[in-house]
């Protein structure tokens, strides 16, 4: 090896094809701390570690062989104590088939290889970052995924809401049909004329009237109001309507306590055992008997009916007792009184009081006395229509005028 | 045939002649490690050649790293071939990692070779001792993926291929074209977690088609002692001794490793062959 070669400011070494050393430069041997005579003869896995024996196996040599040169391949030789020496390698197979000698040049590297471990330590971190990230994003998409599918679901789940609610609403015009078809004929003769308005907040109402002639000269007027309003109490109003009716035209007219009574007493039957459901009611009952001209009344907890003589003198019928369905075995009193032709009676729900106030009934009552009933009935219509404060539109209202002529 | 998998593994059939051979690359290479060898059996063989998904001029889009973080997914890669050409008693001969490969793939479709020729094979690379000598500890294995890191391989091979454009060496160019050890890094990466730290000793049992062990001299990757350990615990193996160094032999020393094969392959006439092959 010539001088210049042998001290050069890098390693230069010649391999045969099988990695066994045939010569080497000083300052190689030295960087190692071999002698030369230590490594030629011997494989090049001598100054290798290990790591970097089984890469020259895997990509030098096959390398070296299909492209007979290798450009900038970083390897880690191992010097006499076994320490670790990071080096850039390059080399060619030469041409001629006879000498296939591999030649190389190798650069000691140990401080570019500190600065490249930062930079893959750097790297490394940055695609941890990433992955991280990507990982957040895709646990985001699964979010937004769900959110839509719950979206869809809850979709799916309105419209069915909104079938039900088309339905139940259609079911409740029907019911609603059938509680007013329920409601009696008014009744007009030569001793009495009746009216009636009956106005439901939702599509049932929890009032119900009932107006019965009884015989030639006795007449019931039964007026309820069921506590609340909707489904649940027009039920109860219907079976109680039924009740009454059967007790009324089929009792040959009972004393007013003794209906009052039955209907408290279906009330305690229905929830004896529930008190979830449990509603009561407030009822007026009255029987008039147009021969006699007498009124004989029982009123449980329902606001005061209003009594007006045909010399304008009112008369409030006011509660006797509680409303029925509350305590059991309250004993219904009967109130009696005199009339005299030309006298009228106005019963109502609080859902007509409350908005118009109770006085307002009576004046209204005091000062279309000479109209007709229908045209009364109109005035205290437009009372609550001009009147009546918007809280109370939500509540059932129902009244019944009595003319006793 | 499915024309996805011949093109996913860039299928190449050459040759002329009943009996099919089969060329698996090892660790890290494409097919035309075996120009050498390959080429002096086209004569009275087909020759099927192929790369796996992820090396060489398969299409890496079909890379999946979960798949091929494994060794099953290289040896489905395999499967996959034999299959898509209706491969029947095929030779197959396997470098490295890939006589691994082959024997495996052999566990699950026996019927698809009549033999292996492995060169330089090993069931487990790490020591596992005092039972098991594989040469490597951990850190050894550790530092040679390390070592893959630094050397980028992939884009360093290409974008030599780009710029040492010498019009005096053309079959240096050729060769680069054809991107021989060209590999993603990443890919690589997996490659080598997935054939480094396998341990397959216990599959070696259960091989039942004859095969050929070939065990090179001074091979650091795969030493002797590792295939003797193969050569007892493979039924129906037979190992020969190299004078070839080195792990690849095929390509330091084609002519020895033609030799070798013919040999063997003289030792078996079909019929035997067929016979074995089905018992």
């Amino acid at each position: 090896m010539n001088e210049q070669l042998n001290h050069a400011p890098c390693g230069f070494v010649t391999l045969s094809k099988e990695g066994i050393l045939l010569s080497i430069n000083q300052t190689l041997v030295q960087l190692l701390g071999y002698s030369p005579d230590q490594l030629v003869g011997h494989h090049i896995n001598v100054i290798l570690t290990k790591s970097a024996r089984l890469f020259t196996q895997l990509y030098f040599f096959p390398l070296v062989t299909v492209q007979h040169r290798i450009e900038e391949m970083y390897l880690s030789f191992a010097n006499v104590n076994g320490e670790e020496i990071p080096v850039l390698i390059n080399a060619t197979l030469s041409q001629d088939t006879d000498i296939q000698v591999i030649t190389c040049v190798v650069i000691p590297m140990q401080r570019r290889n500190e600065y490249e471990n930062q930079l893959i330590i750097s790297k490394k971190l940055a695609e941890d970052a990433l992955k991280e990230t990507s990982k957040a994003n895709s646990k985001l998409e699964k979010a937004l995924k769900d959110l839509k599918e719950n979206q869809q679901k809850l979709l799916e789940v309105n419209k069915q809401n909104e079938k039900f609610k088309r339905d139940t609403h259609n079911e409740l015009k029907l019911a609603k049909k059938i509680q007013e078809r329920s409601l009696p004929e008014t009744i007009s003769d030569d001793h009495i004329e009746i009216e009636s308005y009956y106005f439901a907040s939702r599509e049932l109402s929890g009032d119900i009237y009932g107006c019965y002639q009884i015989n030639k000269h006795r007449y019931g007027i039964i007026l309820l109001d069921v506590m609340g309003h909707g489904i649940s109490s027009a039920l109860i109003t219907m079976s109680l309507q039924s009740l009454f009716q059967r007790l009324i035209t089929k009792g040959a007219g009972a004393a007013t306590n003794v209906v009052i009574k039955e209907l408290d007493d279906h009330l305690h039957t229905l929830f004896h055992n529930n008190q979830d459901s449990w509603h009561y009611c407030t009822a007026i009952y009255l029987i008039i008997d147009t021969d006699k001209q007498t009124i004989e009344y029982t009123n449980s907890g329902h606001p005061p009916a209003i009594f007006q003589n045909s010399a304008g003198n009112q008369l409030e019928l006011r509660a006797t007792s509680p409303p029925i369905g509350t305590f059991e075995g309250i004993q219904f009193k009967i109130e009696t009184f005199n009339y005299d032709k030309g006298s009228k009676i106005l019963l109502y729900t609080d859902g007509v009081s409350e908005p118009l106030g109770f006085h307002r009934l009576g004046s209204l009552l005091k000062e279309h006395s000479s109209d007709s009933l229908i045209g009364l009935k109109e005035k205290i219509l437009q009372s609550l229509q001009n009147e009546g404060e918007e809280k109370f539109k939500n509540d059932d209202q129902c009244f019944i005028l009595i003319d006793l002529k | 045939m499915n024309p996805n998998i011949l093109n996913r593994n860039n299928v190449n059939i050459k040759g002329n002649g009943e009996q099919t051979m089969i060329f698996a690359p090892g660790f890290g290479c494409d097919q035309t490690v075996w120009k050498s060898v390959s080429e002096s059996f086209e004569s009275d063989n087909q020759i099927i050649l192929f790369d796996y998904v992820g090396m060489g001029n398969s299409d890496v889009k079909a890379f999946d790293p979960n798949k091929y973080s494994k060794l099953s997914g290289y040896v489905q890669d395999v499967i996959d071939v034999c299959s898509a050409l209706n491969l029947k008693n095929a030779i197959f001969v396997g470098h490295s990692v890939s006589g691994m490969i082959g024997l495996l793939a052999s566990l699950q479709h026996p019927e698809y070779f009549s033999r292996l020729i492995l060169i330089g094979p090993s069931p487990c690379y790490l020591n596992d001792l005092p039972e098991y000598f594989g040469g490597f500890e951990k850190e050894d294995l550790i530092g040679l993926i390390d070592m893959m890191d630094k050397n980028y391989i992939g884009w360093a091979t290409f974008f030599a291929s780009t710029v040492t454009n010498n019009p005096g060496r053309p079959d240096v160019a050729n060769e680069l074209e054809n991107r021989f050890c060209s590999t993603d890094p990443v890919i690589a990466r997996k490659f080598a977690e997935a054939c480094f730290f396998a341990d397959n000793r216990e599959d070696l049992p259960n091989v039942t088609v004859p095969s050929l062990i070939m065990q090179c001299s001074e091979d650091v990757i795969a030493p002797t002692v590792v295939g003797e350990y193969l050569s007892q615990h493979v039924p129906k193996s037979t190992i020969t001794y190299m004078k070839a160094t080195g792990h690849c032999p095929h390509m330091s020393h084609p002519d020895e490793t033609i030799q070798l094969i013919r040999d063997y392959l003289g030792e078996f006439p079909s019929e035997v062959v067929l016979s074995l092959a089905y018992e």
